[in-house]
């Protein structure tokens, strides 16, 4: 009788890490693409730091990096793994399916913790924006809590529709209205009524708890309300992206 | 419970299988077995349920009902043991444009617990006269290199079966005959292979039995000689020859219908 060895998660892990890191690196113009809006925001917001405050231009910026990553970046590399049939390939492989996503979500976890860094140097080489030990580290924290929104978006948007090129033309546009009406809304451009509404949009949540983050001593009943919500949104964007995701586009 | 791999040994069992999606009847009551040492060949117009009944094999659909065993592995209760044994070879290039041919190898080889070295992923590639395109990426390959690395990749954990879907389509005869070459490898050492192809001279020339499927059912299954011989009187067959001798070919459209399927 012959015995079956299956591999262990470990040994799966570590082979589809490396896999999807080295991909990531291969697309490292998209990466610095994703990287370059928010910090050229951040400098040509210069003349604004005193005005809006540092931790809101910096929570600005990590906010549309974050849009960026969980919608431009991890939904379109779903949808076109999904549409080339890749994950298919992985899947008739000894591995679970969640450990396909947990390396997938891994590389999008090196990217928030990479996008935060980058806005954090440039806003204090640029801006000359330096936040306590505690908000750094607070914003770190908020920073992954606020990607989980993104990233959960995302995947609601590729288990919903299954066509790589929908997706990709979806989630444009949803970056864009969420990046255009978020911003202006937020600046008073917009009115108070959509500058209310954009408040408690994936948006808004996600800037007021980084802001709120990175200057521990302003949290306030609306920044734990803020927190309910954006973990609310993380919560129900993720489970939907979750129940209707398909591995296969077909 | 695993069974050891001597000849006749059986590496998938297939009983019973029924597959619908939603009120279609893809798969109806479809059974057959692939032994250690044999090609066997499913064949069938499309949409006549092959890739239906591939894809339960592979465990990436649930039957409605019926048993599937890869090995002696229940696909059902033990799909991680079942896959184990199981090499596949898919039809579309689906490996990441990103990666080149020896990450590739790296990648699927750690999925499935085989431990590469540099020596060793040189001797695959030596094997499969690639030595020089590891640091490729795979979408800069021939066709028939990346059948080539496409098959490595089903056999790198050594399973006891192997599916190869529609593996010589877009081949050059060259490429072709090299693949059969290949398989013919596989089956003196004793794997087991479930081919799925539309070319009925590939299916005469290479597999050791055949199983017809249509509208979900199969029709006929045996050898491709005792098919051709148990049809060859078939009015319907008589009317499809063109040559006047009975092929493999004259046999499936006379069973199958002249009718093209979308």
């Amino acid at each position: 009788m012959t015995t079956t060895t299956i591999p262990t998660n470990k040994a799966v892990l570590s082979s589809l890490l490396r896999a999807d890191f080295t991909t990531q690196w291969r697309n490292r113009k998209s990466v610095i693409l994703i990287l370059l809006i928010p910090v050229i925001i951040l400098i040509s917001w210069k003349g604004l730091v005193n005005k809006l405050g540092g931790a809101f231009v910096l929570a600005n910026c990590i906010t549309i990096g974050l849009n960026a990553i969980g919608l431009m970046g991890y939904s379109n590399a779903i949808a076109r793994d999904r549409d080339k049939g890749i994950f298919q390939r992985l899947r008739v492989a000894p591995l679970t399916a969640w450990s396909i996503m947990v390396s997938r979500l891994t590389v999008q976890l090196a990217m928030i913790l990479m996008i935060t860094t980058a806005v954090f140097v440039a806003g204090y080489y640029a801006d000359n924006i330096s936040l306590s030990p505690a908000g750094y580290a607070l914003g770190f924290v908020m920073a992954f809590v606020g990607g989980a929104v993104y990233l959960g978006l995302g995947q609601a948007i590729v288990g919903l529709i299954k066509n790589a090129e929908t997706v990709n033309a979806v989630t444009r546009l949803v970056y864009f209205v969420f990046i255009m009406v978020g911003m202006f809304a937020e600046l008073g451009a917009l009115g108070d009524k959509v500058g209310n509404a954009v408040k408690w949009s994936p948006y808004g949540t996600v800037k007021h708890i980084l802001s709120a983050g990175m200057q521990p001593a302003t949290w306030n009943q609306h920044s734990t309300m803020a927190m309910l919500v954006t973990a609310g949104y993380a919560v129900v964007f993720a489970g939907l992206g979750i129940k209707w995701f398909r591995w296969s586009s077909k | 419970m695993a069974i050891q791999d001597p000849s006749n040994t059986i590496v998938l069992q297939v009983e019973g299988l029924h597959v619908n999606y939603g009120v279609f009847q893809a798969v109806s009551n479809v059974s057959f077995d692939v032994r250690a040492g044999e090609i066997f060949g499913l064949l069938g117009p499309n949409g006549a349920g092959k890739t239906s009944t591939l894809s339960a094999v592979e465990g990436l659909l649930q039957p409605q009902s019926g048993l599937i065993t890869v090995a002696g592995y229940n696909v059902k209760e033990n799909p991680l043991h079942a896959r184990a044994n199981l090499g596949v070879q898919l039809q579309a290039t689906n490996f990441q444009p990103e990666l080149t041919v020896a990450e590739i190898l790296q990648l699927y080889a750690g999925i499935h617990g085989v431990a590469l070295t540099k020596e060793k992923l040189q001797h695959i590639l030596v094997s499969i006269k690639l030595e020089d395109a590891a640091k490729k990426r795979f979408g800069q390959l021939s066709g028939g290199q990346q059948q080539r690395v496409s098959l490595i990749i089903a056999m790198i954990h050594n399973p006891q079966l192997v599916l190869l879907d529609e593996p010589t389509t877009g081949l050059d005869p060259q490429s072709r005959r090299q693949l059969w070459e290949r398989m013919e490898d596989l089956r003196s050492n004793n794997h087991g292979i479930l081919l799925t192809t539309h070319s009925m001279e590939e299916a005469e020339a290479v597999c050791d039995r055949i199983a017809i499927i249509d509208h979900g059912k199969i029709i006929a299954i045996d050898t491709p000689q005792v098919l051709i011989d148990k049809h060859r009187n078939d009015p319907e067959v008589i009317s499809v020859s063109r040559k006047g001798k009975i092929t493999l070919e004259d046999v499936f459209i006379g069973l199958t219908g002249r009718t093209v399927r979308s």
